[in-house]
């Protein structure tokens, strides 16, 4: 009744129910009237005609009621009652009930978690006005290749084309700031004044940068996120009046962002790029560069225009580099490339799967509800219920075991994303926010109506159309033996999902066994790694960065447990982001390299073996002969470029960057030693050539400390951070790792995907099991009869334990062999994810066909042991 | 909900004998119809006037009939019930549906021969 009431006052909020009331009473004494006004006629007195309208009337809140009673939408009306028997009937069964709604939350939740990451990363625009207006512009010197921009460049395209509304260029920074605790490392960007115009942000507190404030001359301004904010400054509402000593250098606080989008960028602090004089004139490719286009051009108009514009300027050009090209793409197709948008729709699918094995598994236990109230719904049907009632009854029912599934699974998916939010971050574009969307919501709701439809539907068709008549003659005995083959199908069609999905986890965890078993050529045991940044102003000359890491690498060296210590200016198992030119011989003989400056313990540091001549040694320091060490891969790239067979002890030229104002220059240097190539590619990409530079002869601000111990790492951090500090207390240590976490953060793009459908596949086999469960042991106790009188005939227990449980493996291998057909449809899909794995390995599969005929014996055993135990003469008795 | 129905009308009869009523008179209101209905069976029927009204909301939420507002003899402003064109295929159903189970019954009561 409490539905109904509920719903009566919403009608009358409505307002339909009280005017519906009034033109009632309205008609009602309009009837009177006339009534009496027929009576006075026929000459009764005032008082009589009264009395004589009102009983022929008959009882007016009678009438009332029943019309209250009528007038309710009458589809809306069966609804809610079937809804509320619905209910009720879920509630007189709650073990039931609760293993539905259960097996739905997981299904639901999962695929609902899933959705949402889909939706955040593939379907929603990106969070900026306007975003698919906003590309990024760089050079392209070969066909694919991605380059850089000099500021030259760049000033020239903000200055000449016209179809950019905005135009920025960027360069990642770190800074120091000196907090309460000690020094932090901040991440920032220097960007030129339009940068927000082209994401079109604005300041949440304060303002973004002017147009005046990239000049040379402004004063030092930052603008801050807002987690940066909160993290450094607690959200500090007075935080412009502050002045914030970054690396030791006053800066105004004008701005901070909003919270949301540039919160998980790893940006905290933005600074105006201020060009210096040598960057105006230097052909260094430095610079990132992003454009708002104008509304009304397209992508293709705005290259073109700019590829003349670059080319013009190309004619004073070296000749190498006249070949280059303008390349320029959206925002929102750079930041999701191809491989996550492929593991995100891989892991789509195979949560649908969970849920399409989900939905059979209620379906069954449908069908398993359906078979006990066949005698209920006879009764219904001789009493006149139509068939269509029946269903509609059914399916209601189901729906509302969907709702509450549907209910669980959105808390379920909330709880997923609330514990994988770190993870997500990490993973994904920064642009991408998951959250419970309405949209996602939305999924959620026709989720439960596609599920309450397809689990429902068949169980419901099953049961009233059985033969109504036959099932109430048989009363509970048990239903037809069509209704167990339905049952039979569903199941097998469980285990052919179940097979697809744990088939395909193998397979990716054996690639992902393949690539951790690939040899990185470094020794990752037992090292860890950590960055620092000497702050520039206080390192203006290159002698005083040498002596630093000198002095460091000793002091830790020294420290008790530490093997070995080397610097870097990039970690192994981690792309090299400078690229230079190598000549041999010409200019028309160039070889392309990575660029990586190391000191004389890097190679000992990470066991890198020396394959001729020499490594890196103490001796090489500034103003002694320079030298470089290269790898195997560019010893090999200069002996077919150059025909250079012994490189070691020949000269060649490199290009590079000086200390400090970034000038291009040209190293002479003679080629010391070979070392066998370390790892700098993702896995399974061919590794670059790579020139190795002591760190000595031209070092860096930016460097990676890496520390061999002799046992545990955990013990030698303090003392790492007190070299540190006794040297300069004005350094941040920050990025600490071990080399292992280094590698599976190289892998995450194979491991990922991997773990996230082992996690499916997982919840898959479990679906899949309560569901062979439910049916052997139904199958099993519908054939109790049966079995009693085999063992009545002198069956052994063996016997029966074998013919139960062979009908739970019989299920079991068809639909293996279903899976399989799906694994051979999946081929494509697959080969796209694995490494040097076949999508139709026969050792994965075999394992996965292996694991799911276990499941299959461990859930048959249970009901075909309980079945030996029948005591015969007990199931006579009953039956009789 | 058959408690209520403690009229003399035979059973599910009503909405028939409301559907012909306005077949064969036309716009007629509430009491118009009670009316009518007592008149055409010779005063004979025991009719609560007022059970008329649930059967005619009823019939108007099927869509058989539609009503407007008019002025009664008595000045007020009341509702006028018409049967639409659903009501008009309807009326014919029921009809055929009362002569089926009247020819049905006749049968059995008929002497066996």
């Amino acid at each position: 009744m409490s539905v109904r009431c509920a719903l009566a006052r919403l009608f009358a909020i409505a307002g339909g129910r009280t005017r519906l009331d009034r033109e009632l009473e309205s008609e009602v004494r309009a009837h009177l009237e006339l009534a009496e006004a027929d009576a006075l006629a026929r000459g009764l007195s005032g008082e009589e005609a009264r009395r004589e309208a009102r009983r022929k009337f008959g009882g007016i809140e009678q009438m009332k009621e029943m019309h209250r009673d009528h007038r309710g939408v009458p589809w809306v009306e069966t609804l809610i009652r079937d809804f509320r028997y619905g209910l009720s009937s879920l509630r007189r069964a709650p073990g039931f009930s609760v293993i539905v709604v259960a097996v739905l939350a997981l299904g639901i939740g999962g695929t609902v978690a899933m959705f949402s990451v889909v939706d955040a990363v593939l379907l929603r625009p990106l969070p900026f006005p306007d975003a698919s207006r906003i590309v990024r512009i760089w050079e392209a010197p070969r066909p694919g290749a991605v380059n850089a921009t000099t500021a030259p460049q760049f000033l020239t395209w903000k200055r000449l084309s016209a179809d950019f509304e905005a135009m920025s260029a960027e360069q990642p920074v770190s800074a120091t700031l000196n907090d309460s605790d000690g020094p932090v490392r901040l991440e920032g960007k220097e960007v030129t004044a339009a940068y927000f115009q082209v994401f079109r942000t604005a300041a949440q507190i304060g303002r973004t940068f002017t147009a005046m404030e990239d000049q040379p001359g402004s004063a030092p301004a930052i603008v801050l996120s807002n987690a940066a904010w909160q993290t450094y400054f607690g959200s500090d509402p007075r935080i412009l009046e502050r002045r914030v000593r970054l690396d030791g250098a006053p800066y105004q606080v004008i701005g901070v962002l909003p919270p949301g989008v540039f919160d998980r960028d790893q940006t905290e602090f933005w600074k105006p790029l201020v060009f210096t004089s040598a960057q105006l004139s230097s052909g260094t490719h430095w610079l990132t560069v992003y454009g708002r286009l104008r509304a009304r051009v397209t992508l293709a108009q705005a290259r073109e225009r700019l590829q003349a514009i670059y080319a013009a300027t190309l004619e004073t050009a070296p000749l190498e580099e006249r070949k280059g090209a303008i390349a320029m793409a959206r925002l929102a197709q750079l930041l999701v490339g191809a491989s996550l948008e492929r593991s995100i729709l891989v892991a789509f699918g195979a949560v649908s799967l969970v849920l399409l094995i989900a939905c059979a598994n209620v379906a069954n236990l449908l069908f398993a509800q359906g078979a006990t109230r066949q005698t209920e719904l006879a009764v219904r049907a001789a009493l006149g219920a139509g068939r269509g009632r029946l269903v509609a009854q059914l399916l209601t029912e189901s729906l509302a075991l969907c709702i509450l599934g549907g209910i669980a699974g959105v808390g379920c998916a909330y709880l997923l994303l609330h514990l994988a939010a770190p993870l997500l971050v990490q993973s994904l574009p920064f642009t991408a926010e998951v959250a419970l969307h309405p949209r996602v919501l939305g999924f959620a709701a026709a989720i439960v109506l596609a599920v309450a439809l397809l689990a429902g539907m068949f169980p419901a068709l099953e049961a009233s159309l059985g033969n109504l008549a036959d099932s109430l003659k048989r009363s509970e005995r048990g239903s037809s033996a069509r209704h167990i083959r339905v049952r039979r199908a569903v199941v097998i069609g469980e285990v052919a999902l179940s097979l697809v999905l744990v088939a395909g986890a193998l397979l990716l965890a054996k690639s992902l066994w393949k690539l951790q078993q690939l040899n990185t050529g470094v020794r990752i045991d037992h090292v860890i790694t950590m960055s620092l940044n000497l702050p520039e102003n206080a390192y203006s000359i290159p002698r005083k960065a040498a002596y630093f890491y000198d002095a460091v690498a000793e002091r830790i060296r020294a420290a008790p447990g530490v093997a070995n210590v080397g610097i870097a200016t990039q970690v192994p198992l981690r792309w090299i982001v400078n690229g230079e030119a190598m000549l041999p011989g010409g200019m028309d003989k160039l070889v392309h390299v990575r660029f990586k400056r190391v000191d004389p313990g890097y190679f000992r540091t990470l066991d890198i073996p020396l394959l001729a001549g020499r490594g890196i040694t103490d001796q090489d320091r500034a103003g002694a002969a320079r030298v470089v060490v290269i790898n195997q891969t560019l010893a090999a790239r200069l002996a077919e470029v150059a025909g250079m067979k012994d490189p070691v002890g020949k000269r060649v030229r490199v290009s590079s960057v000086d200390y400090a104002a970034q000038t291009p220059m040209m190293l002479d240097v003679e080629i010391a030693g070979i070392i066998r190539s370390e790892r700098t590619a993702a896995p399974g990409d061919p590794d670059p050539a790579v020139v190795y530079v002591p760190l000595a002869q031209s070092p860096s601000f930016h460097i990676n400390l890496l520390v061999r111990t002799r046992q545990e790492k955990a013990a030698i951090l303090p003392a790492v951070r007190d070299a540190i500090r006794q040297i300069d207390p004005n350094v941040a240590l920050a990025d600490v790792a071990t080399m292992r976490q280094v590698q599976d953060r190289a892998l995450s793009g194979a491991s990922r995907p991997a773990w996230l459908i082992g996690a499916f596949a997982l919840l898959a086999v479990l679906l899949a099991a309560i569901g062979l469960y439910g049916v052997a042991s139904y199958s099993a106790t519908q054939q109790r009869r049966d079995i009693g009188i085999r063992i009545a005939l002198g069956a052994r227990r063996e016997d029966v334990l074998a013919y139960v449980l062979g009908g739970a493996l019989a299920m079991t291998a068809a639909g293996l062999v279903f899976g399989l057909l799906g694994v051979l449809a999946l081929t494509r899909v697959m080969r796209s994810l694995l490494f040097e794995v076949s999508p139709l390995d026969p050792l994965a599969l075999a394992m996965a066909c292996a694991a799911l005929a276990a499941i299959g014996v461990a859930a048959g055993f249970l009901p075909a042991h309980r079945a030996s135990r029948i005591d015969p003469l007990a199931t006579l008795r009953d039956a009789g | 909900m058959s408690k209520q129905q403690q009229d003399e009308v035979p059973y599910g009869t009503l909405d028939l004998l409301i559907l012909k009523t306005l077949e064969s008179m036309g716009k007629l209101h509430g009491y118009a119809i009670a009316r009518r209905i007592e008149q055409v069976s010779g005063d004979s029927l025991q009719l609560s006037q007022g059970s008329i009204y649930p059967a005619l909301i009823r019939l108007e939420q099927e869509g058989w009939i539609s009503t407007d507002w008019g002025i009664s003899e008595t000045n007020r402003k009341v509702k006028f019930y018409s049967l639409t064109k659903a009501g008009r295929k309807q009326l014919l159903i029921e009809v055929a549906n009362w002569e089926k189970s009247t020819a049905l019954v006749a049968r059995f009561l008929e002497p066996s021969t």
